[in-house]
């Protein structure tokens, strides 16, 4: 039991010390490399696990809370500790980091030393993201993790317009946290600490709030994204390779919602209360708009990605409900998407191993050659849109539930992106599965292998059970919700 | 404070009298070695005596008496306290890696003339005595004998006629701006009558508004206000000429391309500490009563500093001038926390240039490093786009000079984030908002050029066949050590702001 109290920072700095490991090994000897990297992520996960194991359901506060001195000169310090909002998203980093890279075990031979420290060093970032009780700790590994992300897009991705994308994301997303960080600095400058807990016990006057609330918008919203700064997510999807893709998707995108959860709702409430229409208003209309923009892509990645904003813009509207339902169905849906959005990228990653191209329109019926391989895609098709038994329903569910108590306009309009995602995602199913062979564009048909069915099938799994019995789940983020909705009306 | 004893008295300027007495022997033995035995490999020799007699100085500089907070020699026209000390420090320690960094160069560029170490080191020992100058005579002696040095090293390829004309521009701004500091020296001393930091504090010090802290000195009405602040202003502008901030900043370009690499290297690098502690001394321990009249400038500085060097930077195709730019937005930020006029803006500002002297010695030291093979002409890596064989060639070189760039563009998790975001709280202590927010803005626009270079680095297929010379063990020793240092800066920042705390308390007799 004594290890189980540091178990979080095990969880921490083993990525770090994987990648270390990595760095001794010849590049040239790219089994071993692969294998190290893999049980490294594998160790991780299966330590966030007992993590879960371990944690206490029945209190809201902070666990496995420890604390490293940083500048004690400066007062800013390291605690890190998890509660029932952080703890899920820690499960999916540690996840989804050996599907992506068990998902590029053979596509990615160019470079594969530096590829698989570049994952390993931004699980590292990530777990710290999520675990890290430090408002300028928050921002050092929210920005970090672009150094790995824009060198993955970079040097791996597909295209020559890869260099535009990772431009794109790299400064779509600086510009949007420098702000943030000019009122990190405020806060310090006013409280004298950048301590989590010690800033919830701090009020701001009403206009400090205000403005810091939005800058804080401007660098998660540019995450999200909600509308009009998401251009750097099609763009940074379509060029990403498919590992990068399911990463971004997967969490990334998440540290957008993490951080209004996280530091928007408590440290500003009032503001959150005095622009939620504002955040209302661009939720629908990214939803709507995202929607709309999908079912007329043609490239296989844009689609999904776009379903990704719309989805994104939906946990928004949950958000910003403020109430226990809205919010809970929120975390639930970012899982969620979390599990089916990296599945889908995944998916096309199958497809654009064997034929190299994302058009929808190179490919048709390939319910004939690959049943398995549809019989997934079928799968998360339907969780895509929201088909009762799979996490999404319950997530949509719950944040339309809780958005109805809110505002019922909003609500309906969110409903109807539900209705248009079921036209995209039925409408791309249709033309990838079924129909008749293109065999003019291809010849060669090879269905998922034994490797590619083990990715897909912890997600699978989970998607099902988070579906079936959502309570495994909301169990544990029940009671810090709570706490989060009475601290922010009281 | 003050100790009387002669003995002590004569320690105060060892390091410096070390480093000149040796010059004036190295300037002898050097002429009699080359004149003697057409010696083929004079500069390699010089560079190691020069480097013997940089680190013997330095370890002076360590021996000084630190347990005493201030000393003054000759007439109270050179002090020794706790900012010449570490600044002293950091300069003397530079200039060693410089030089040491320097010697591939000079072979491939076959400069076997030894004046080339013997003129570094007449810069230092300017340097040396700028830090620890008390009064505005010796100040002003101390920049010129840097200047000049300065001077020659920029014009020193001669068969070169850029090198010729950065020379000669070098010359001209730089006379100009000595001169100017010659008239805002004459009118202080018009005005009050003296010319040392400390009787300038002394005499001045009734000047802080509602202040009577000295009956027995007159108080503000007795001076010619306008004419202290005049003056003020005429050695302001000139200091900023000589850190190339906008919008004194237009012969930097010129200059600093032309010049041989080697010497754009060092006067880039290592001087810009040692002119802050000029700036620090007179603004801050002696005019900071002038605080709301000078400080204008600064903040007018600043924004077109900002702008200018990360607009400047680009469309910049060649590394130098790319880093002449870098240089200017970095010197901008450096002014915020000079600007922000309290304690902590003074420590954040030496941690600042602390920092930012290092990861300049790192990014230029690699440039100097990097040498094409195959190359007729032993050119030097000069364009953007020759970076594209690093990433290829030297890939452990390739990966230190990502990070540092990552921390000279102020990207976490470097320890120039934490620099960066300390100079910005100084700005937002003094509630400078709009200052804030405009230079964050423009370092956004500035990562965008070092992201580009990173870009070069990693991401565009090699076409051609050529790649870099291997660099030599002791380059490579060097390198690696600068790698470890920023990464434990970064794990332990601590050390460098204690090291800066000591460094602002001296000034905090006047603040």
């Amino acid at each position: 039991m004594l290890y189980i109290k540091n178990i979080l920072s095990y969880i921490l700095v083993l990525p770090l010390i994987g990648a270390l490991i990595l760095s001794f090994i010849p590049s040239s000897n790219k089994s071993l490399l692969r294998s190290v990297a893999l049980n490294c992520s594998c160790l991780t996960f299966v330590l966030s696990l007992t993590l879960w194991v371990f944690f206490n359901k029945s209190i809201g506060t902070f666990q496995f809370v420890e604390k490293f001195f940083w500048i004690p000169i400066l007062n800013i310090n390291f605690p890190i500790g998890v509660d029932g909002i952080s703890l899920f998203f820690i499960l999916l980093t540690t996840l989804l980091i050996p599907i992506c890279l068990l998902a590029s075990w053979d596509t990615i031979q160019v470079d594969l030393k530096k590829y698989l420290i570049a994952f390993l060093v931004m699980e590292f970032f990530l777990v710290g993201v999520f675990c890290v009780l430090d408002l300028l700790l928050f921002y050092i590994f929210f920005e970090s993790v672009l150094i790995p992300m824009f060198l993955i897009i970079g040097i791996w991705g597909s295209r020559e317009r890869k260099i535009r994308a990772a431009y794109f994301f790299f400064l779509y997303t600086l510009l949007g946290s420098v702000l943030m960080l000019l009122s990190i600095l405020y806060i310090y400058y006013q409280v004298g600490t950048t301590d989590y807990e010690v800033l919830l016990t701090f009020s701001f006057t009403s206009l400090e709030q205000k403005i810091m609330w939005f800058s804080f918008f401007a660098s998660f919203a540019t995450k999200v994204p909600m509308v009009p700064v998401h251009l750097w997510l099609p763009e940074a999807h379509v060029e990403a390779p498919t590992a990068g893709s399911v990463i971004l998707a997967g969490v990334l995108l998440k540290l957008g919602t993490y951080g209004f959860i996280r530091f928007s709702f408590p440290l500003f409430p009032e503001a959150c209360f005095y622009f939620a229409p504002f955040v209302y208003a661009m939720s629908v209309v990214g939803i709507v708009y995202a929607s709309f923009t999908a079912i007329r892509q043609s490239d296989f990645k844009r689609i999904i990605a776009y379903t990704s904003v719309a989805h994104m813009n939906l946990v928004m509207v949950g958000l910003f409900s403020f109430n226990i339902i809205g919010i809970e169905g929120a975390i639930l849906q970012s899982l969620s998407h979390g599990f089916v959005a990296s599945a889908l990228f995944l998916i096309i990653g199958v497809v654009y191993d064997r034929h190299h191209t994302r058009m929808v329109k190179y490919y048709g019926g390939l319910v004939h050659t690959m049943p398995v391989y549809v019989l997934i895609f079928l799968f998360f098709t339907m969780a895509n849109i929201g088909l009762p038994g799979t996490g999404s329903f319950v997530g949509e569910f719950l944040i339309l539930t809780g958005s109805f108590k809110a505002n019922t306009t909003v609500t309906f309009l969110s409903a109807t992106g539900m209705i248009i995602g079921g036209c995209y995602s039925l409408w791309l199913f249709n033309r990838i599965a079924y129909g008749n062979l293109k065999t003019q564009y291809f010849k060669n048909y090879l269905d998922i292998n034994k490797r590619e069915f083990l990715i897909f099938f912890p997600l699978l799994l989970g998607t099902l059970v988070m579906g079936v019995y959502p309570s495994i789940f909301l169990n544990s983020i029940h009671f810090s919700t709570n706490m989060l909705v009475e601290f922010m009306y009281f | 404070m003050r100790i009387e004893t002669l003995l002590f008295k004569e320690i105060v300027i060892l390091p410096e009298l070390f480093l000149g007495l040796s010059l004036v022997y190295l300037v002898l033995h050097c002429t009699f070695l080359a004149v003697k035995k057409k010696n083929l490999l004079i500069q390699d020799s010089v560079l190691y005596l020069g480097v013997l007699v940089l680190f013997l100085s330095c370890v002076l500089v360590m021996n000084d008496c630190l347990d005493v907070l201030e000393l003054s020699f000759l007439n109270d026209t050179i002090v020794n306290d706790y900012v010449s000390f570490s600044s002293k420090i950091v300069i003397g320690s530079l200039s060693l890696f410089c030089l040491l960094m320097m010697q591939p160069y000079l072979a491939g560029q076959k400069i076997n003339q030894f004046e080339y170490i013997l003129l570094i080191l007449f810069a230092v020992l300017g340097l040396f005595l700028l830090c620890s100058s008390n009064d505005l005579l010796t100040a002003y002696l101390a920049i010129e004998l840097q200047s000049l040095a300065f001077y020659v090293l920029a014009s020193f390829k001669k068969t070169s006629t850029y090198s010729v004309d950065a020379g000669i521009k070098y010359f001209i701004m730089g006379a100009f701006s000595s001169s100017l500091f010659l008239f805002g020296s004459s009118l202080l001393y018009g005005v009050t009558g003296t010319i040392n930091f400390e009787e300038f504090r002394d005499l001045l010090i009734n000047v802080y508004p509602g202040s009577t802290i000295n009956t027995t000195l007159p108080d503000i009405s007795f001076f010619d206000v306008g004419l202290i602040k005049f003056g003020l202003i005429f050695i302001l502008i000139s200091l900023l000429f000589k850190l190339a901030i906008a919008p004194f900043h237009t012969w930097a370009p010129d200059v600093y391309e032309g010049s041989p690499s080697a010497s754009t290297f060092f006067f880039a690098v290592v001087p810009k500490l040692a002119i802050f502690v000029l700036l620090l001394r007179i603004f801050y321990y002696s005019f900071f009563g002038f605080f709301e009249s000078w400080r204008y400038f600064i903040v007018i500085s600043v924004i077109l500093s900002v702008i200018v060097g990360s607009f400047g930077g680009l469309e910049q195709r060649k590394l130098k001038s790319l880093l002449v730019y870098s240089s200017i937005s970095h010197m901008g930020y450096a002014l915020i926390a000079f600007s922000a006029g309290t304690l902590e803006s003074v420590q954040m500002l030496f941690c600042y240039l602390v920092v930012y002297s290092f990861s300049g010695l790192c990014v230029w030291s690699i440039f100097l490093l990097t040498r094409v093979k195959n190359n007729s002409l032993q050119k030097q890596n000069k364009d953007l786009t020759d970076l594209v064989l690093l990433g290829k060639s030297n890939y452990m070189l390739a990966i230190f000079f990502t990070t540092v760039l990552f921390s000279v563009a102020g990207f976490p998790p470097m320890i120039g984030f934490l620099v960066k975001i300390s100079v910005f709280l100084t700005a937002i202590e003094s509630s400078m908002y709009f200052i804030a927010l405009l230079s964050i803005l423009c370092s956004v626009i500035g990562t965008f050029y070092y992201i580009r270079l990173i870009k070069i680095l990693y991401f565009e297929k090699v076409l051609v066949g050529k790649l870099y010379h291997p660099i030599k063990l002791q380059s490579s020793v060097l390198i690696s050590l600068l790698f470890f240092l920023f990464l434990f800066l970064f794990i332990n920042p601590t050390i460098l702001y204690l090291f800066s705390y000591k460094f602002s308390l001296l000034l905090s007799l006047a603040v």
